[in-house]
Parts: structure tokens; C-alpha cells; sequence
């Protein structure tokens, strides 16, 4: 028993070989360019290096972290970084959920709604932070010279840091809002009708049909597209890079732009190295709740 | 799982029953798809019709709020002029062209592949293999961006094209949609083929890839969207301003100082998007379907 039939099928026995040699390639590539970066971005994180050439020069233990932790502007990437993912999902979940609900109806008007935000999840991070850019613009912008219109005084949007945080958060969620939206639809259209005609017959209205059928049969969707915002919000790079550079006074720039800024920009390795694996046990700690969230939902 | 995600991919795309009654509802609802069409559709169709506009006019009809702040009072093509005669956008245009090629040809290859090899050879630690190489999906390109360019580097690929395609040219996403598409077809024509004498690698180039064209569709759209709208490694490995691709190139337009050129960046955005997102819409079922699967684990 202990060996498995196919290894006596002798028409079979070939993909002993050929099985892993297609894996191969793949498995090569994601060697190379994923698993041996990873492990040595962790390695780097206990290493110092050189001032001078920044190759490593010996272990520090957990120096870098230790200095990481100290550093004010690290800690204040960090809780930019929280309020980043609390505000995308208070944005995006209910957002993404209303449209859900309306496209669901499948009313005049579905298949252009549709395509627009499919078009603003199909463009790129950097085009729609250059568009929003203009948007935002200090006294040329195009939402200043709305507000100007209106008599309403102009608003720092990118050079104040709270605002330049909700400004940002409010092009990614433009943007990104395309993902979890298609969930929740796709978690909608599978609801089986009879459930709401059985609601009916029993005098629910509208209102308890949501909270008792939708709601309920929605959560596993609910806590996906949760979590897939959360992961976004805390990588979220490239918009902060264009329209604020992590500015002013690095109140918009989160863990992400940090590791970037001390790696690229302020040539400390170690550091960048200490605060990128802090960045990833975050994402783990992230990932393990979501997998018991879901499968506490499965198990009822 | 997949069969599932695909019918529900399907479903969110297909046709509207015809309407048999107009009830009021029905009239507010629309009138709310419409708004929500303007609010998304309103950015990019904004800087389209402003690449129409001279920079100069861009900045003078911007206040007070007319028609002109968003229409181009004198429709121009200078912005694109600009754009391919003195910025040579072109070659930035070229750039993503060939790293997007490269990435997509080789995640075809090496997911379809691997997504055989994992749906239908048996070999050991088949499935712990497939599960340790799906867990790369995991690993944030953040994480990885310092020592992933020193890889590179050391490989001597700084500013080529190899380095814009090659670290992300193998998918964990792709080996779990052809994995997936493999599976569903029914093993029955493999034994069939294998009873004639077929060999696996006969079996997989005549019978299993043209059995799933569908996820070759959605890989090929997801991959290539992917390596078009790329921006923070190719910000990081190239240093060459004429490799550079046209996401960075255009980023570059919005601060050059004492230079305006707001022009030629609408116009840079434009080209790079428009098309992007005409494929996008008109390869909905194909791309909603890949999105699906990449969220749905």
C-alpha cells in the first residue's frame, strides 16, 4: 500500500520525468525572483552594512529593528499606515457594496456602469495618480476651481497631510473599487431567488431581506473583499510616490513608501530591510485572520 | 471552485432581461448608473479631451468653470506632436510594448506548463510543490524590491529588457488559472489518446491546450495589463532614460521644472490608457473572469 498503483503503470511511468520538468520553468523563475529575494530581505533585516559600498558587513542581530522602532518617522509610517487601511475599507466595503447591489438589479444603464469602473480598475496606479494629480492641483486644480465656483475657500488637498491622506485614499478607492464590487456581484447573482420569494410570501420586507438573506449569505464574500482591501491599503506605493512623495513632513508616507525612501532614497539597507519584514508579518497576520475568519463563516 | 467562479464571471456580464414594465424605481436607478458611470468614466475622458488642449489653454480655461474647463475650445494635436517629436515618447511606447510582450510569452509558457503538469502528471509532492509556489502570491513586490535588484543587478540586467519582464514572467496566478482550466477537462479524452499510444507531452499539445483557449484568453489579458501598468520596478531598475517604459517616462513630465507639461502628460496618459481600458471593456468576460479567480483563492 505503501507505494501508489501508478508507479507500476508502466504507460504512466514517464511523468516521474516529464511532471517535474514542466514545473521546472515555473518553479526556477518564482526560485530566483521571489523566494531568494524574500529570504534575503530577511537576512538583510539582522545584517549591517557598509556606509560606503552597502554591502553587508556583519550581524547586528535585532539592531536594525531596534533602530527602525526608534525612529519617529518609522512610527509614524506605521500608524499612516493603519489609518490607510481603516479608511479604505470605511470607503470602499459600503461603496463597493451599494454599487454592487445596483448593478445587481440589472437596470438601463447596467452594462456603461459597469464598463467605466471596469476602465478605472484597467488603468494604471501611475496614469490615475497623475490624472488625480491635476485634480487635486493647489489654485489650478480642476476640484479647486469647483470649489472656487461655488465660493467655497481652496483647500490645501496635497500639502495638508490629513487631507492629502483622504485625497489619496479617495483616488485609490476610484481606482481600485472594481475588485471587490465584481465579488459582492458575483456573490449577489448566486443567492438563489427562491430564498427572497419565500421571504415575500412570509410579509419581509425589503429591508429584512437584506438583513436576514443578503447580508448573511454575503459575509464569506464580505470578509474577501475585506481583506483583499486591507492587503491593498497597506502596499499602497505608487500614488503616495506621485502625488505627495510621502510628504509634507512624511505625513502621508506609509511602512511602503518608508522601506522605499530608506533603501533608495537615504541609502540605509538595514533599515529598509527591519521595516519591510515588519511590513510582511503585518500581511501574515492579516492573512492567518482572514483564513479563520473564512473558514469559521464555512463551518456554520 | 473554478467552474463555479466562471459561470458567476459569466453571469455578471450577461445581457439585462428586456424590460416588460418602467416602474419609478427603475427611473431613479438608472438615473444613478448614469452617475456612477460619469464619476468613474469622468477622470480618464477628462484628460483625453484636455491632451486637445494647448498647455497654455489647459492652465487659462481652467477658471472660471465653463464648458472650456472641460472641453478643448481649440481642439490641437500639438500635445502629440510633442509628445513624438521632441520627448520621443515612441521609444518609451516601445519599451512597454517589448516588456510587455516578453512577460506575457513567458508566463504562457511557463504557466500552461506547470498548470498541466500540477492538473494531470502524477509525481511525487505534486500537490505540496503546487501549494510552496503558490504561496509567492503572497510576497508583496514591496517586500522584495531591495534585494530583488541586487538579483538583478548581479545578473548584470540593470536598464535592459530582460530585467522589466523576467522577475515577474512566472505567475502563481497563472499556474493556478491553467491548473484549474486543465482540470476541467474530463480525463476521459486523456485515457482515450493514451489507450492510442499518445505520449503526455502529444496528449497536452493536442488535446489539453486547445481545450482551454478561454484561460489562455484571461491569462494573456490579466498578464499583459499587469506588465503595462507596471511602475514602481521598472522606477527602480532602470536607470537608462531611453529604456525607460512609458508609465515612469510619463511620470516624469509632472516635474520638470520651470517647464509646463501638462500638455504632452495628458497626451502620454492618453495613449497609454485608451487602449487599455478599449481592451479591457470589450474583453470583459475574459477579464472579469481572470479578476475572479486571481481574488477567489
Amino acid at each position: 500500500m505503501k507505494f501508489p498503483s501508478w508507479t507500476g503503470n508502466p504507460t504512466r511511468r514517464g511523468e516521474l520525468v516529464i511532471g517535474p520538468l514542466m514545473i521546472l520553468p515555473a518553479a526556477l523563475g518564482l526560485c530566483i525572483f521571489q523566494f531568494w529575494p524574500l529570504g534575503v530581505a530577511i537576512l538583510n533585516s539582522f545584517r549591517a552594512f557598509n556606509p560606503f559600498n552597502h554591502r553587508p558587513n556583519g550581524w547586528v542581530g535585532f539592531g536594525n529593528y531596534q533602530a527602525v522602532l526608534a525612529d519617529p518617522s518609522f512610527q509614524s509610517s506605521f500608524w499612516v499606515s493603519l489609518i490607510y487601511m481603516v479608511l479604505m475599507i470605511v470607503i470602499i466595503i459600503p461603496s463597493a457594496l451599494g454599487l454592487a447591489i445596483l448593478l445587481d438589479k440589472r437596470m438601463p444603464g447596467t452594462a456603461l456602469a459597469r464598463g467605466a469602473i471596469l476602465g478605472a480598475l484597467a488603468s494604471s496606479e501611475a496614469v490615475a495618480a497623475l490624472i488625480w494629480n491635476a485634480i487635486y492641483q493647489p489654485n489650478s486644480g480642476l476640484l479647486d476651481v469647483i470649489f472656487q465656483t461655488f465660493g467655497l475657500p481652496s483647500q490645501p488637498f496635497l500639502t495638508d497631510g490629513h487631507l492629502a491622506v483622504v485625497c489619496i485614499v479617495i483616488m485609490t478607492a476610484w481606482k481600485d473599487i472594481g475588485l471587490p464590487m465584481l465579488i459582492f456581484l458575483g456573490a449577489l447573482q448566486a443567492i438563489p431567488p427562491h430564498l427572497f420569494e419565500a421571504a415575500s410570501m412570509d410579509g419581509a420586507n425589503r429591508w429584512n431581506k437584506f438583513w436576514r438573506i443578503t447580508l448573511p449569505l454575503l459575509r464569506p464574500s464580505l470578509v474577501l473583499g475585506l481583506f483583499m482591501t486591507t492587503i491593498a491599503a497597506a502596499r499602497l506605493f505608487t500614488p503616495i510616490q506621485i502625488l505627495t512623495a510621502g510628504g509634507p513632513n512624511g505625513q502621508t508616507s506609509n511602512i511602503a513608501y518608508f522601506s522605499y525612501a530608506q533603501a533608495f532614497l537615504f541609502n540605509s539597507p538595514g533599515p529598509a530591510a527591519a521595516s519591510v519584514v515588519m511590513m510582511l508579518l503585518m500581511l501574515v497576520a492579516i492573512t492567518i485572520i482572514q483564513a479563520r475568519a473564512l473558514r469559521s463563516r464555512s463551518g456554520i | 471552485m473554478a467552474s463555479d467562479t466562471l459561470s458567476i464571471a459569466d453571469k455578471i456580464i450577461a445581457k439585462p432581461a428586456p424590460l416588460t414594465q418602467i416602474r419609478r424605481g427603475t427611473v431613479f436607478g438608472a438615473m444613478g448608473l448614469l452617475l456612477v458611470a460619469v464619476f468613474f468614466a469622468f477622470p480618464i475622458v477628462w484628460s483625453a479631451l484636455s491632451s486637445l488642449k494647448s498647455t497654455d489653454d489647459i492652465v487659462k480655461f481652467r477658471y472660471p468653470l465653463t464648458w472650456w474647463t472641460f472641453f478643448p475650445p481649440f481642439p490641437t494635436l500639438e500635445n502629440y506632436y510633442a509628445l513624438f517629436f521632441q520627448l520621443n515618447f515612441q521609444r518609451a511606447l516601445l519599451n512597454t510594448v517589448i516588456a510587455s510582450a516578453g512577460q506575457v510569452i513567458i508566463a504562457v509558457v511557463t504557466s500552461t506548463l506547470a498548470g498541466y503538469a500540477f492538473a494531470r502528471l502524477r509525481f511525487p509532492l505534486r500537490n505540496a510543490l503546487f501549494g510552496l509556489l503558490l504561496v509567492t502570491a503572497f510576497i508583496p513586490l514591496e517586500v522584495i524590491l531591495v534585494p530583488l535588484y541586487e538579483v538583478v543587478k548581479g545578473m548584470g540586467l540593470v536598464s535592459t529588457y530582460p530585467a522589466l519582464f523576467l522577475p515577474f514572467a512566472c505567475s502563481p496566478f497563472g499556474i493556478y488559472l491553467m491548473r484549474q482550466a486543465f482540470q476541467s477537462i474530463p480525463v476521459e479524452l486523456d485515457d482515450a489518446a493514451r489507450v492510442d499510444g499518445a505520449s503526455t507531452l502529444k496528449i497536452f499539445w493536442r488535446i489539453a491546450l486547445p481545450n482551454v483557449k478561454p484561460a489562455l484568453a484571461t491569462l494573456v489579458l490579466i498578464q499583459f495589463i499587469w506588465s503595462w501598468n507596471a511602475y514602481l520596478w521598472p522606477l527602480v531598475i532602470i536607470q537608462d532614460p531611453s529604456m525607460q517604459i512609458a508609465q515612469v517616462a510619463i511620470a516624469g513630465y509632472k516635474s520638470v521644472p520651470n517647464f509646463p507639461l501638462d500638455g504632452p502628460l495628458f497626451a502620454g496618459v492618453t495613449v497609454v490608457t485608451i487602449p487599455l481600458v478599449a481592451i479591457a471593456i470589450i474583453l470583459q468576460r475574459y477579464y472579469v473572469r481572470g479578476l475572479m479567480s486571481s481574488g477567489i483563492r
